[in-house]
């Protein structure tokens, strides 16, 4: 079985090179300008991914968001770990975390602000902005984070910031082409979003499965 | 020239993951080597999208010819569905933990006949 599999995945591999080395040399590179001057921003990739894309682009964030609501809902019947997850007495991590958690956050909102005219954009932003939660978890203890953060209301923000960015996607397409303060509008709610549901499933698995 | 190296990677990544998710019998590797086959699926479209040149798809970044913006922009938005498909995978390796207390295929598959 095991060497069956080898050679099917080695053939495979054989033929994915074979096709891959034999493509075509990509076409003339990109007029960028065309591209990223339509919406009025500087990275084409954001043009791409909230201007020519929009509609993928939603309702992505809509099937991550239910990947979300998935989580919370299978993880319900289960059991909780048996004890809260004790809050490791780390005098360093904690002082850390709370000065670190600032200019993370900082730098999310940056990123997610500066995301039509450079590197950056909504998703990274909502990845470091989960990140900095996790530093705070770990520090804190998730349970008193989720208290302290207003977990449930943070939800309903979740929840609110996808029907605003479906409908603020829609009034977009009938505009037409939208200019850069529906691109940085739209990243900053998506940087919310993906925060937000990193963070939930954080703490899903947490409450369920204990800290490693 | 680089972009045929990331290319090849990508396959054996690919590849890798492929393998690891035929021939392991736990679920949790399965969906590892499925982490690491959505990789290799990513590091392909980056490499395709490669110009040659040093640019950057950003106007003002670097000098010209760039790479091309759109397999990046899917890229992005893959590795974001792989992150929220990934976490409703292991709820569910979790829920089967729970109730059947294995992971091992061949025994769920035996546990289901009976």
């Amino acid at each position: 079985m095991r060497w069956l599999a080898g050679g099917v995945t080695l053939s495979l591999v054989g033929l994915l090179l074979f096709a891959s080395l034999s493509l075509p040399p990509g076409s003339e590179a990109p007029d960028l300008e065309a591209i990223a001057g339509r919406y009025g921003v500087r990275n084409a990739v954001a043009a791409v991914v909230l201007g020519a894309r929009l509609w993928d682009t939603l309702l992505e964030v809509l099937v991550f968001a239910m990947a979300m609501v998935g989580v919370r809902i299978a993880l319900r019947p289960l059991s909780k770990a048996q004890e809260p997850p004790p809050v490791p007495e780390s005098h360093l991590l904690s002082q850390a975390a709370d000065l670190l958690i600032g200019p993370i956050a900082v730098f999310a909102l940056y990123l997610a602000a500066s995301g039509h005219l450079g590197p950056g954009g909504g998703f990274p932003a909502g990845a470091i902005l989960g990140s900095g939660l996790l530093l705070l978890a770990l520090a804190q203890g998730t349970e008193r984070l989720a208290r302290n953060i207003h977990e449930r209301g943070l939800e309903r923000l979740e929840y609110g910031v996808v029907a605003l960015l479906i409908s603020g996607g829609m009034g977009a397409a009938l505009v037409g082409s939208p200019g850069s303060p529906w691109l940085i509008t739209a990243n900053l709610l998506i940087g919310l979003e993906v925060g937000i549901g990193a963070w939930v499933v954080l703490h899903r698995f947490v409450a369920h499965r204990g800290e490693l | 020239m680089d972009g045929q190296i990331a290319m090849v990677l990508s396959v054996l990544l690919a590849g890798l993951g492929l393998f690891t998710l035929i021939v392991r019998k736990e679920l949790i590797f399965k969906l590892l080597g499925l982490n690491v086959a959505s990789g290799g699926a990513s590091l392909f479209l980056v490499a395709v999208a490669r110009r040659a040149g040093p640019g950057v798809p950003i106007i003002g970044l670097g000098p010209a010819p760039a790479a091309d913006p759109l397999p990046q922009a899917l890229v992005l938005t893959a590795i974001v569905i792989h992150f929220a498909t990934l976490a409703l995978a292991l709820v569910y390796v979790i829920f089967l933990t729970e109730h059947r207390h294995t992971q091992d295929v061949r025994h769920l598959e035996r546990l289901e006949e009976e």
